[in-house]
């Protein structure tokens, strides 16, 4: 079983509009803008890889916090996508995170994020015994996004502990402070969100030299392997056996939703992983469920053929440098 | 059919020291009938219901009369509520727990919940930890089909 844990579930809206205006500054009018399609779903970084994992018949556990009526409608939302759902519920109402897509803008589109509400001691409390008695079921655990304001920024390192001493595997998937701290507990794969900020435990990752480097650095530090996005289409993997280097060779025109790949990613090299395809391929696997992600207009590409389609399209290679 | 294959992957439940109140709040939440007491392994060892909590509210006079007749209005059960409130919610579960397994055919948990007149059932794993929760809704749901 695969525990995934969203601490800062959403509800993810997306709508798709012909134009954005040029400038939302300072307008002499009130904006109207018509949205040709919607489509909401549930989301954050953990419950879309359970979505990926539970699309593949694999057994996914989503914890959490719920809160208000936008909790209901992310709850019903996993049940009817075959995750188990194991949350705590709390005072306060989820967010809403809004992408508009303009065509032909599709990897620039406005996002209007919310906060999110407060955790409570006493949620907090709840979420760790719940966290505890699950985690001794699991095979992997994974941590994803950010942490809502109430938990303390190194509580991943507190979850990553209790995996370990529980036997389980973990992937941080997380940026900034919250998966820094964990680097020292030496999880199983760190998948760093560098959209906020280019960096990996203080060291810049801009460039693939770079990301080899902070790669490396994090590897000796005990983390097992660091897995970072270094442009749209290509993604470099450092372990201790060497560096290898994917890249997706699909024109980016073909692009229609970025949101949910880089959790499709993380989604289908846990699926590759559990069917015991060796590391290197499990990532490929990963690549290609990322690649059908962004070519669908939904957040995430839950057809197995689609995505064994684009495994043709994803290239491995080793770098001298590893 | 099987419970696993239509059952309500929720795994809403409540320890030994949740407080009653607690309960109320989420049952109000999930909008559950009933929610599993579960020990410190995920063991379920008890089911919560909004009837025994109503029980542990009304007077003992009313249970023996079988009849909510004599209650003078509310306020009574406003403030017993006030006083069980904080209690945890192990003094008013039901031990016996009457529960379906993964395996349990969709003709087998009719039978249980026509005949036990339950609104849900709690399906538990080989080690009676909670795995799902069968309501009637998901039954007659699944006969709409």
């Amino acid at each position: 079983m695969i525990l995934t844990v969203t601490l800062n579930p959403t509800l993810d809206k997306f709508y798709w509009v012909d134009a954005l205006p040029l400038s939302l500054d300072q307008p002499e009018e009130a904006i109207l803008i018509r949205a040709t399609r919607s489509l909401t779903s549930a989301g954050g970084k953990g419950i879309n890889v359970s979505t990926v994992l539970a699309a593949h018949g694999v057994e996914t556990v989503a914890l959490g916090f719920l809160a208000g009526h936008t909790g209901q409608i992310i709850l019903q939302d996993l049940l009817s996508r075959g995750v188990t759902a194991n949350f705590v519920w709390m005072p306060g109402e989820n967010r809403t995170n809004v992408t508009v897509i303009a065509k032909g803008r599709e990897y620039h589109p406005l996002l209007i994020h919310e906060e999110g509400p407060p955790v409570l001691e006493e949620a907090l409390g709840i979420f760790l015994r719940k966290y505890e008695r699950m985690v001794r079921r699991a095979d992997y655990v994974v941590l994803g996004g950010a942490i809502p304001s109430g938990c303390p920024l190194d509580c991943y390192r507190t979850l990553v502990r209790i995996a370990h001493a529980a036997g389980a595997r973990v992937v941080v998937h997380a940026g900034g402070e919250p998966l820094a701290h964990t680097i020292e507990e030496g999880p199983f794969l760190l998948k760093p969100d560098v959209r906020a900020e280019l960096q990996l435990g203080g060291m810049p990752v801009g460039t693939a030299e770079e990301i080899v480097r902070a790669g490396k650095k994090v590897v000796e530090q005990g983390v097992g392997v660091c897995l970072i996005s270094h442009h749209v289409t290509g993604d470099i993997l450092v372990t201790r056996d060497g560096v290898w280097e994917f890249e997706a060779r699909v024109p980016l025109t073909t692009f229609k939703n970025l949101v949910g790949a880089d959790d499709a990613l993380v989604g289908g090299l846990l699926v590759a992983l559990l069917r015991g395809e060796g590391l290197v391929e499990a990532v490929r696997y990963g690549m290609a469920a990322a690649v059908a992600t962004a070519e669908v207009e939904e957040k995430l590409c839950l057809d197995e053929a689609a995505i064994r389609r684009e495994l043709a399209h994803v290239a491995v290679r080793q770098r001298g440098d590893g | 059919m099987k419970a696993y294959e239509f059952m309500r992957r929720d795994l809403t439940s409540v320890e030994l020291e949740t407080t009653v109140v607690h309960v109320i709040y989420l049952l109000h939440q999930s909008g559950l009938d009933s929610l599993p007491v579960v020990d410190e392994d995920g063991r379920v060892v008890g089911i919560i219901s909004e009837r025994d909590l109503i029980r542990a509210l009304l007077p003992g006079y009313v249970d023996m009369l079988q009849s909510t007749a004599f209650l003078p209005s509310l306020d009574q059960l406003g403030r017993k509520l006030h006083e069980i409130g904080g209690k945890p919610i192990a003094e008013f579960m039901v031990r016996e727990v009457i529960a379906a397994r993964p395996d349990d055919s969709d003709l087998h948990l009719a039978d249980l919940l026509i005949r036990k007149g339950l609104k849900q059932i709690p399906v538990l794993d080989d080690e009676n930890r909670l795995v799902g929760v069968v309501r009637r809704i998901d039954l007659l749901h699944r006969l709409r089909r």
